[in-house]
């Protein structure tokens, strides 16, 4: 077995939080249960993972079975890269037939035709997504495991999930791959990205809670419930507290939120003061950039009304972010494109 | 003396000033009350007039002339249960149903095969300035806006139909998908490749023929995305088959033309598809 391919693996292992490398092995499946037997799980994972190389050395393992490996924790552990979200466009109306092997192959001969050290694998899921692992090299060095791009497809959408390598070189080739193996016409990068896949696609695919009015029943109030709280206390401020409940649910709806990290907001708006204050010499656009962070920004914003912190609704821009499906904003003068907010000093 | 005096003056004066505001107060409180009640009584001509214009209508149509009198509370009751009764009937006939929402309508389209209820789509539509769709919860790979460029606009009853064509026959042929993968993988060999609209199946299954058994695969192509019924199927075997297995390819490349998936492989395991 090659030494790089040894070491990859042994890396490999080593990401693995060690009361989960069996589960994974048997996944890979490339070593069987009987040999899976013979390793010691409760050891350092240093040495696991040398018992582990020991064992693909006796099957030898090649390149391909260890990038299958690689796949498998970066399936379950997705949330360790950024994703962008990609949309393909095409013009023809007719019903799509994907056909999976069609795919892989006009994929693969793409990439191929245009970088000969590339490795390609696919590993298809339950949930109909396609996951690509491709590690790039150049026409004179082999491909570099370490440096791996992943894709994420789901057949018959137009929506692809990248989580693109530092060699960014590469993204334009592979863009040109999957617009050619899934037949569409041209692809671009649209202005959203998260460490949460699962959040992604739930938003591109709507599968998040939108708080639809039907005649589907909803467990009425109970009328006659004896209050929980103490009588002793008095809630001053009910109709408000109820407004803005209101007011959040209809905008957030009932369910968990999507999981997104940041949202920005890139300013070329015109400063506006008073005009005798004069601050600026020249009518230029003001530039300024607005970030805002946190473990899960949808969350916050949803319990920013209730807990007191800004008024109910909260402005567009922030509660507008699933269903444009972005998280990146450029805000021009009211006469541009996105709704106008002014941001006085 | 005098101040005992002042003092019994200023209190008589005081209640009576307080009379008069109660009088005041009581005046106010009728002419409210009797605005009120001419409200409520033209409130109450402008219902009765409309129900008898219904019923005249109604009437006029069938050509009878009946009593021109109001309709009682009871007969306007048993009218609004059945109008109520239809539209749930209808809901439950199309799975199609709509509730009014406070910039437009907004649409719930149920989804059964076959007896089995399935998913459910909601479509939030504007109807200012024109009708449009605001958001809505139909998978990325229904041709949603195929659908609507071609009839939101000018026949929404049609729209909602074929919408609801699309998705009835994709979550038809996804069950079918499913229950095969649940209930027959043992013959499947391998793993059976499907796709997001499941109209693509591609897979191997065993059949047996003189106590051996043999590989089929197969290929099920449904083209029209409203039908849960494959439109093309190809069943191929390995060169070194017996001939028999010719025909049984061609017996159950028509039963997957006409019965559900998971049927027709039920089909198999009681028949005992036996070729000697």
């Amino acid at each position: 077995m090659d030494e790089t391919v040894a070491e990859y693996i042994r890396r490999t292992v080593l990401k693995i939080p060690r009361d989960e490398i069996k589960m994974m092995l048997q996944k890979w499946g490339f070593l069987s249960e009987a040999q899976l037997e013979t390793v010691n799980f409760r050891q350092m994972k240093d040495n696991v993972s040398q018992d582990v190389v020991q064992l693909c050395e006796e099957n030898s393992a090649d390149i391909k079975q260890a990038a299958v490996l690689d796949i498998i924790y970066n399936n379950i552990y997705p949330n360790k890269r950024i994703w962008s979200v990609y949309q393909m466009n095409k013009t023809g109306e007719e019903t799509e037939f994907f056909d999976l092997t069609d795919f892989k192959k006009k994929f693969k001969r793409r990439l191929r035709s245009a970088l000969k050290n590339v490795t390609i694998n696919f590993r298809e899921y339950e949930d109909n997504a396609i996951w690509i692992r491709i590690a790039w090299g150049t026409p004179y060095t082999k491909p570099n495991q370490y440096k791996t791009s992943y894709v994420v497809y789901h057949s018959q959408t137009p929506y692809v999930f990248i989580s693109a390598s530092v060699l960014r070189s590469n993204l334009p080739l592979l863009c040109q791959a999957l617009v050619i193996a899934s037949n569409y016409h041209d692809i671009r990068e649209m202005e959203l990205r998260s460490h949460s896949l699962n959040s992604l696609k739930d938003i591109v695919f709507k599968r998040y809670s939108q708080n639809f009015q039907t005649y589907y029943p909803r467990p009425l109030p109970e009328r006659n419930v004896a209050p929980e709280t103490d009588l002793r206390i008095i809630q001053e401020n009910r109709n408000e507290k109820e407004r803005i409940q209101r007011l959040n649910r209809e905008v957030f709806g009932d369910g968990p939120q999507p999981k997104i990290e940041f949202a920005q907001y890139k300013l070329e708006t015109m400063f506006k003061s008073d005009p005798k204050m004069d601050v600026l010499d020249k009518k230029e656009p003001f530039r300024c950039l607005v970030k805002f962070s946190s473990p899960h920004l949808l969350e916050s914003l949803k319990s920013l009304a209730p807990a007191g912190m800004a008024d109910a609704p909260l402005s567009q821009l922030l509660t507008c972010i699933p269903q444009k499906a972005r998280n990146y904003f450029k805000i021009r003068e009211k006469k541009g494109l996105l709704p106008g907010s002014f941001v006085s000093p | 003396g005098v101040f005992a005096h002042l003092e019994l003056l200023e209190e008589r004066a005081y209640e009576a000033a307080v009379k008069q505001e109660e009088m005041e107060q009581q005046e106010e409180k009728l002419a409210r009350l009797k605005t009120r009640v001419q409200e409520l009584r033209l409130q109450r001509d402008e219902l009765r007039a409309k129900v008898d214009l219904q019923q005249k209508g109604q009437l006029g149509k069938e050509g009878a002339v009946s009593n021109p009198a109001q309709p009682s509370a009871r007969a306007v009751l048993e009218w609004k249960i059945k109008s109520l009764k239809a539209m749930l009937q209808i809901f439950y006939l199309t799975g199609i149903s709509g509730k009014l929402s406070k910039r437009g309508v907004c649409f719930c389209i149920s989804t059964a095969y076959e007896g089995t209820y399935l998913d459910s789509f909601h479509l939030d539509l504007l109807t200012k300035p024109e009708v449009q769709i605001y958001r809505h919860s139909v998978p990325i790979f229904i041709p949603l806006q195929q659908i609507a460029k071609k009839y939101l606009q000018t026949d929404i009853r049609r729209f909602l139909s074929v919408l609801s064509d699309h998705l009835n026959a994709y979550v038809g042929r996804r069950y079918q998908a499913d229950q095969l993968q649940e209930h027959f993988s043992g013959q499947i060999e391998g793993t059976l490749q499907r796709n997001s609209l499941c109209n693509l199946l591609v897979f191997n299954y065993n059949v047996s023929s003189e106590s051996k058994t043999f590989p089929f695969n197969v290929r099920l192509l449904y083209g029209d995305p409203c039908c849960s019924l494959p439109t093309e199927v190809v069943i191929s075997c390995t060169p070194d088959a017996p001939a028999p297995l010719a025909e049984m390819a061609a017996a159950h490349s028509d039963l997957f033309r006409r019965v559900a998936l998971h049927k027709a492989f039920r089909s198999f395991g009681s028949a005992g598809e036996r070729v000697d």
